[in-house]
């Protein structure tokens, strides 16, 4: 169990916002349909995906998801960055991909 | 030879992301003032102010297309259109009845209001409309051609929600017409008629992006001819 401040740390990932640094983050969710992370992602996980648009900000909030990790390089919009800050959902950045951020991830929360 | 102008891609206060105050009749005044003859409504997977819209353009005297933009289960937005309110209404009920059942959270997505042609709300869309409906690309193609209406695959240089992004390219099928938001389009249209929308969210949006076909044939026929011939051409956009 760590919280996105220490992961954000620990696997070296650009920080695009990050209102709330003591979320707690238990589990990890990898997707790129954001019809399947509303059906099957669970609360207090990451998103890992490379959805960097507004409506990934709806989703997360409405599961209770309190961070994203964009890959691939992708940058979030202004407005998903302005959602996130008042949802309070960080967001972070890598150009690694979901295999790799799923990995890497898994591991630092002892899952692996 | 006639010309005309069109905007195919519109939503109304029913679409989760659309402005509570762009009405249905509001879209057809507005778009009426900025020039536009042929103008759809295509909510996100419901018709439900269709009717409302069909009064308003019957009213304001401009040619109403009775659409959808229908998201499918890749996550493509696709705009089927119809030619009359029961074709559209009746096909909005078959693609509503095929949405994952998640109640819509208004504070999150925008509230889905049902209005009539003054305004007035009659209800409010309970599930979640941005969808997907449970129809493969492919299919949703396939039925609404069967069903005589026109397919466009929307927005396809969108980097989300397009079948260029999530598919990887355009596959060969039998489009009405393809639309681009940029033109000329940035992506591969592999011939087919590229036609632009304004995809309004907002009365702001409303008739920013148009363009003008040509026909013999008047309605929604002159949509069909158009395309099928190409006539369609572009004059920068508001």
């Amino acid at each position: 169990m760590k919280n996105i401040e220490e992961l954000a740390q620990e696997l070296s990932y650009t920080v695009f916002t990050m209102e709330d640094s003591s979320a707690v983050i238990l589990d990890g969710y990898t997707s790129d349909l954001l019809s399947d992370v509303m059906g099957n992602a669970s609360e207090d996980s990451a998103l890992i995906t490379i959805q960097a648009h507004k409506n990934t900000i709806a989703v997360a909030s409405l599961i209770g998801m309190h961070a994203i990790i964009l890959c691939n390089g992708r940058a979030p919009a202004d407005d998903m960055i302005e959602a996130a800050k008042r949802e309070q959902i960080a967001i972070l950045g890598t150009s690694e991909n979901q295999f790799t951020v799923s990995y890497r991830l898994a591991k630092a929360l002892g899952k692996v | 030879m006639g010309r005309w102008c069109i905007d195919l891609h519109n939503h109304s206060c029913l679409s989760p992301c659309g402005s509570d105050a762009l009405l249905p009749s509001i879209l057809a005044m507005e778009a009426y003032d900025k020039g536009v003859e042929i103008l759809a409504l295509t909510d996100h997977n419901c018709c439900r102010n269709i009717p409302a819209f069909a009064d308003a353009c019957e009213i304001i005297g401009i040619t109403g297309v009775f659409g959808v933009e229908v998201t499918t289960l890749e996550e493509i937005h696709v705009l089927a259109l119809f030619e009359e309110v029961p074709q559209a209404l009746d096909f909005g009920r078959y693609i509503e009845s095929m949405l994952p059942r998640i109640p819509n959270a208004a504070r999150l997505f925008g509230n889905q209001y049902v209005c009539d042609v003054a305004g007035t709300h009659i209800e409010e869309a309970e599930l979640f409309l941005y969808g997907p409906a449970d129809i493969t690309y492919d299919t949703l193609v396939e039925l609404t051609l069967a069903r005589n209406g026109l397919v466009i695959p929307a927005h396809i240089d969108r980097p989300a929600n397009s079948v260029t992004a999530n598919l990887g390219f355009l596959p060969e099928l039998p489009y009405s017409a393809v639309e681009s938001i940029a033109i000329p389009p940035v992506v591969d249209t592999n011939g087919y008629t590229v036609i632009q929308g304004s995809d309004a969210h907002y009365i702001e949006h409303v008739g920013r992006r148009r363009c003008f076909i040509e026909s013999d044939v008047v309605g929604f026929a002159a949509l069909r001819d158009a395309f099928s011939r190409n006539t369609v051409s572009f004059l920068g956009n508001l």
